[in-house]
This record gives C-alpha cells, structure tokens and sequence, in this order.
C-alpha cells in the first residue's frame, strides 16, 4: 500500500557519553522527564503529525526497546496499514551484516521502504527532546521542489562548532555543510531531521553503498555527495525547543528545563500531546513529612522528605528527613531517611542508604554509581 | 479461572445523587485516578476471571467513555473479554445486586461463555477480593450460592454455578425473586448458603458521606497499603497526562495528587485528581477535586468535593464540614460574590 511519507527513526545509538545510563539500554530508551523515554518524542511527533508509517532501526541493546514499543499502541501506532516496524539488523541469503552507520542502515531496509512506495522518506533521530510538526517542514520541502530538507535551529555562536552546521544563502539553500566547524560561518546547526525524496536517496545510497572509502553516514558521506552532485539541499528554521541528550550534563540539563514553564518544553499542550506506555500505579502521594516545590513527580512516588527543583520518575521513595535538590531520580530508586542530594542523577532502582551524603564540587553534576554508595556505606560502618 | 463475572453497575444509590448526574456510580471518580468500576475490574482481571459482563443503567455515556472495550484491563480479547450489556428497559429500579430482570435481558452472554460459576459483584463496594480464594471456598463447603463479608459486614458479592443461575434467570418472575441479593436475604428458600470471610480492604461508597470519609480515610498509609498491593495493582484508563508540576510556592503535605496537575498554592489533608490546577496563594484543606477543575488565586476551601470541570474564581472561600462537604457539581462555576 502507498504512503506519501515514511518516517525512519534511527534507534540503535549507545550513547556511550551517557555512562551507565545506557549500559544496558538503547539511548532511545532512556527514562527522560519523569515519565517518557527519549524516543516518545520523534513518535509523539510523527502521530501529532499524521505520519502513520514508522520504521524503528535498533541494533545497540534493542531488547528493551523492542518491548517498549511493542505493537505501538500507547502512539496510535498499531495500524493495519503501515503503523510501526522495528527493524533490527538481520540475516539474508549473502549473510549477515550489522549496520554500519545511519546511511547504511537505510540502505539495509530498502526493501521495506519500497513496500510503501513513498515519495518522501522522513529520517529522525531517537535522540532529542523537541516538539515539531513534521508536516511544516515537509511543506517546506515541497514548496522548495527540494531533493532534500534539513531541520535546522539556531545555536549560540560560541557553541555553534560543537554542531554539524549549514552554511545557506539567504533563502535558506543549502551552500556547505560542515561537520562540527573550528571557525563556524553560520550559527544553523542540523538537528538531525531530513526530510529527502525517496526516489533520489535511492540512487545516493546505493552510490554511497559502492564506495568502499565511505563510513556510511548521512551527515559525514551522504549529505555532502549530494551537495557535491548539485542535489538541491533547503534548510528548515525550527523555533522552539530542542536538546540533544547525548551527555550527563546535558541530560541533567533537558530535565531540569522542564521544571521552568516559561523557557522549556509544555508537556500540558493537549494539541500535542507526548504519549507514553503508562505503568498502572496509584496516585504520587505527599506524607506529614514531605515536601516538594518547583518539581516534577510521576505516580507511584512516596514523598517523605524534601523536595526541590527534582524530577522524580515513577515509583520513588523519599524518606522522612531526606534533602534533594536540582536531582534526576530515576524509577522505583528508595532514598534513606536523612539522605543528602544535591545535583545528583539516580539510576532507576538505586537504594540510597539513611544518612547517605556524597563528597563532590557543589555545583558538579554526578551520576551516581552503585560503587560509591558501596564505598560509603563502608566508610561509616 | 472457571469463573465469569456479571458486574452490576446499575443499583441505584440514592445518596448519591449530586455525583450521578450525569453518570452511574460506577463511572464516579475515587482516589484521584480512578473511577470505582476500576476496583472490581482489576479485582477479577487480577484472579483471572476472563469474562466480564457489566450491566449498567443510564445515563451510560461516562461509563462506556471510560471502559471502552476493556483494553486497560486486558480485556479486549477474541475469546471471552468485556461485554457492555445495557438494560434494553430503561425504567426498571435496581435497589439490589444481580437484578434478574437485567440479567435476564443478556441472556445469551451464559450461553456464550465456556465457565461453569458465575460471580455476581457491585461497583460501590471497593476491596481487593481474590475471586479463586472465593470459588475454593465455595467448593469446599459445598454450598449453592456463596457470600463473601467481612466480619459481618456484607459485601454483596456473590458466587454461583452457571447451571443454578440459568434457573434462577427461568424462574424469577413467577417465584417473584427480584436479584440475586434478594434472593439471599429471603428467609425462606429451597438452597444452602455459606459465607467466605474476606480479610482485606473494604470500602463502600453509597452516600456523598460515605464517599467523603473513604477518600479520607485513604490518607492513613496503612488504610492506603490495604487497597494498593503492588502485586494486585488497579488499573484504570490510560490518559497521558505528564507528571505533576509543583510551583516554587506550591506547600503540599498528606495529600495524593494524580497525573497533569499543576500545584501553586497549598494543599493539606486533600485528593488532587488528574490535571486540576491550582493556583498560587490558595489554600486546600480536607478537598476532593477532580479532574480538569481549575482552582484560581487566593481561595480558601475546606471540605468541599468538586467534580470535574469545576471553575473556581479568584478569591472564592467555601467551608463545609467532615458530616457535610460541600458537593460542586460537574461544569460548575463559582465566582467570588457566589460566597457561600
């Protein structure tokens, strides 16, 4: 069956710059914001959108996110026609081969995208936090007669050559594009969402496939072979907010965004809504003891002790006497009576002793790790 | 399990009037998330009673809105699931569980179903039965209709064969039986009768006082524990909301706040529902208030229950009691020179 548009969501990143976090998850699949994952946001997106064929690429640690995503239900994705696949790496008749870059990985799962026969294939990354209305940007594309669209937001000069930059005209046509630049000519940084005519990135990937030079990605080979070819390349000005996740810091960061309801994302916009798969739990509760402000907490949660600028996932425990403050408390952690917390990221499930106070820079954001509550737990016994 | 639940959500309440309105009491909201049909739906699917008929009264559309076809509890399955099987006479009054005459309408749901014991249940009565226990009980003693209570108090649950109940359903109206309740509490009859004594939570909520003092009760963390077992959890129907946002004034303490609300001001001894607001400098004392209300600056409300889509303005002070809450009806609004 036809589809104008296919999205495919690249998932099988590690995120290696998030530490433990994603040992033993996808980076897609990590918690974010007190009850998603980072990877309901391409998908709310594209329901919100009324793109209704998704393809997910995993590959790094896919299980989980296998699970999470199921028959997609929680984003109206269980549909008969299209709705979403998840497209692992796999075996054919000539072996088997992982994929090797996010062209190649495209490139792997023609087949599936033929299926469809669409004119346009939507390409996104599972991780950013952003709201964004595909279908403006795809506008975009058409009106431009464009070969290929790249969403593109504004950063802050002096950060500028952290990003892959565009290097436009005043129109917004795609003259260069450099990765991660020293002396930036443009402050429009890719956020990773492309929007190509399928027939076009056909031909390009397979040219891509043939080089045996190429790393097989879209924004270090495919992208500048087309701008070379004399593919026509638009950029897309997005406005609002966007975040890659890809460090500690920055993770920290995204969910301490959330707290202020002025400058980060509205996770309260009915018209477009973020969905989620949604545990069954009792409602957050508030005890004699506790409190909370300026903080964001999802059901489940037993709040015994004090609160502040947190965000805690479902199912946290705090005791009575506990101090948190600017922390990232990840599902069903316990914290200890007495318990001192500052900027402190907590892995899902951590039991965080009675009295438990951590030696740091104040102002250091530190992901807790099992070793040091093993090792403070031996200094004061 | 050998067992299917007929699921009376059409007894009415008379006590419960300014929240049924525009529902059944089985669609009323309970405990900020949930609606209290989620109590004896989780209740079954969670002893693995796998069909389920409901048989409600009107006004209906809150309470299909709300169990559509049972995905929430895992019940929209191909074989056997959740049936919606609405009275086709209107006018008939339910004063007692397991009315006939509605039974008798669904006949066909018996003969479709495979199960060889029928549970008859209530809506108003919230517990954290386990309906196998029930049925070994009710096979060990042998009798032909079982009652489940709780130190004397009665659950108006019931467990039966299939074959006795296809009878019943036969005979009712010429042995002038109205329910299966009503059978039970009939001094003279033809059948043996036993009781399972249940040891759990109870709750039962059929008067706008009795629904008060049970919300309230909930905020005693023991009384809590009994009604939520993480290994029997209550399942209600997904909504999306994000977490709750608490504002750099928000002063919340014993209280239970569910998903999408937004908390400024300060709330004490109360029950936030799904995605209320409320705003900064207002004070909540011993409240019920239910989804989507919107509460403004600077108020002060003690005891009042609203329901949902409640507007109140800026300034407003109501004061009820723990015998008399003040009830807001759903959609209400109340601006400040409404003082009552």
């Amino acid at each position: 069956m036809k589809r104008e548009v296919v999205a495919m969501l690249l998932a099988g990143g590690q995120g290696s710059r998030l530490k433990s976090l994603t040992y033993d998850i996808a980076k897609p699949a990590l918690p974010f914001g007190g009850k998603y994952r980072i990877i309901d946001f391409p998908l709310s997106n594209c329901t919100n959108s009324g793109i209704q064929t998704v393809g997910v690429l995993t590959q790094y640690q896919p299980h989980r996110l296998h699970h999470y995503i199921g028959l997609g239900t929680p984003w109206d994705l269980d549909q008969r026609n299209g709705g979403v696949t998840m497209l692992p790496p796999f075996a054919e008749v000539r072996g088997m081969r992982w994929y090797e870059g996010t062209a190649n990985a495209i490139y792997q799962n023609i087949a599936y995208l033929n299926r469809y026969d669409p004119e346009l294939v939507l390409v996104l990354s599972g991780d950013h936090i952003y709201k964004m209305n595909y279908q403006l940007m795809i506008d975009h594309h058409k009106d431009n007669g464009a070969d290929v669209t790249i969403s593109v937001i504004e950063v802050p000069w002096e950060e500028a050559s952290r990003f892959g930059i565009m290097n436009t005209d005043e129109s917004f046509v795609v003259r260069e594009f450099v990765e991660k630049p020293e002396v930036p000519e443009s402050n429009l940084a890719s956020m990773g969402v492309y929007v190509f005519n399928w027939q076009k990135l056909k031909q390009y990937l397979q040219q891509d496939n043939e080089n045996s030079e190429s790393t097989h990605d879209f924004g270090k080979d495919v992208i500048p072979l087309m701008l070379e070819d004399g593919a026509k390349m638009v950029a897309y000005p997005y406005k609002g907010y966007w975040k890659d996740v890809g460090t500690v810091d920055s993770y920290w960061e995204a969910n301490m965004d959330l707290l202020d309801s002025t400058q980060g994302l509205n996770l309260h916009d009915d018209a477009w809504r973020i969905y989620s798969s949604n545990p069954q739990l009792p409602p957050q509760t508030v005890t004699k003891t506790g409190e909370i402000k300026e903080s964001l907490a999802n059901e489940g949660c037993v709040i015994g002790g004090s609160v502040k600028r947190s965000v805690l996932f479902q199912s946290v425990r705090i005791s009575e006497g506990a101090e948190l403050s600017e922390c990232v408390v990840m599902s069903n952690v316990q914290v200890g009576k007495g318990a001192q917390l500052h900027r402190v990221i907590v892995p899902p499930g951590f039991h965080v002793p009675d009295g438990f106070r951590i030696e740091k820079a104040q102002e250091e954001v530190m992901l807790l790790t099992e070793q040091q509550i093993e090792e403070w737990e031996g200094s004061v016994s | 399990m050998n067992v299917m639940a007929v699921v009376d959500a059409g007894v009415d309440l008379a006590g419960l009037e300014d929240l049924t309105l525009y529902r059944t009491e089985a669609s009323i909201p309970f405990a900020g998330r949930y609606r209290l049909v989620d109590f004896v739906l989780s209740n079954l699917v969670n002893s693995e009673v796998k069909a389920i008929g409901i048989f409600p009264s009107h006004p209906l559309g809150s309470l299909l809105d709300h169990i559509g076809k049972g995905k929430s509890w895992d019940l929209d399955r191909k074989k056997d699931g959740l049936f919606f099987l609405p009275p086709m006479e209107r006018n008939r009054s339910r004063y007692s569980v397991g009315n006939f005459g509605a039974i008798a309408e669904h006949e066909d749901f018996f003969a479709r179903s495979s199960q060889s014991y029928v549970a008859v249940t209530n809506c108003f009565t919230i517990c954290q039965l386990d309906y196998s226990d029930m049925l070994a009980s009710h096979l060990r003693s042998g009798a032909d209709i079982t009652e489940a209570v709780k130190g004397g108090q009665k659950l108006r649950t019931y467990l039966l064969s299939k074959e006795l109940m296809m009878k019943l359903l036969r005979d009712f109206k010429e042995k002038k039986i109205l329910s299966v309740e009503d059978l039970v509490r009939m001094k003279k009859t033809e059948y043996h009768y036993s009781e399972y004594e249940y040891t759990g939570y109870v709750g039962v909520i059929d008067s706008v006082q009795s629904y008060f003092r049970e919300s309230m009760a909930l905020l005693d963390e023991q009384r809590w524990g009994t009604l939520f077992l993480p290994e029997r959890p209550i399942m209600t129907k997904v909504k999306d909301e994000p977490p709750t946002q608490y504002l750099a004034d928000a002063e919340v303490t014993e209280s239970f706040l569910a998903n999408g609300s937004t908390v400024e001001g300060a709330v004490s001894c109360s029950i936030i529902g799904r995605a209320v607001k409320i705003g900064s400098g207002s004070r909540l004392e011993h409240c019920i208030i239910m989804q989507k209300s919107e509460i403004a600056e600077s108020c002060k409300l003690s005891y009042v229950i609203a329901d949902k889509d409640v507007v109140i303005g800026p300034g407003v002070e109501l004061h009820g009691t723990a015998e008399h809450p003040i009830v807001l009806r759903k959609g209400q609004h109340i601006m400040k020179e409404e003082k009552r």
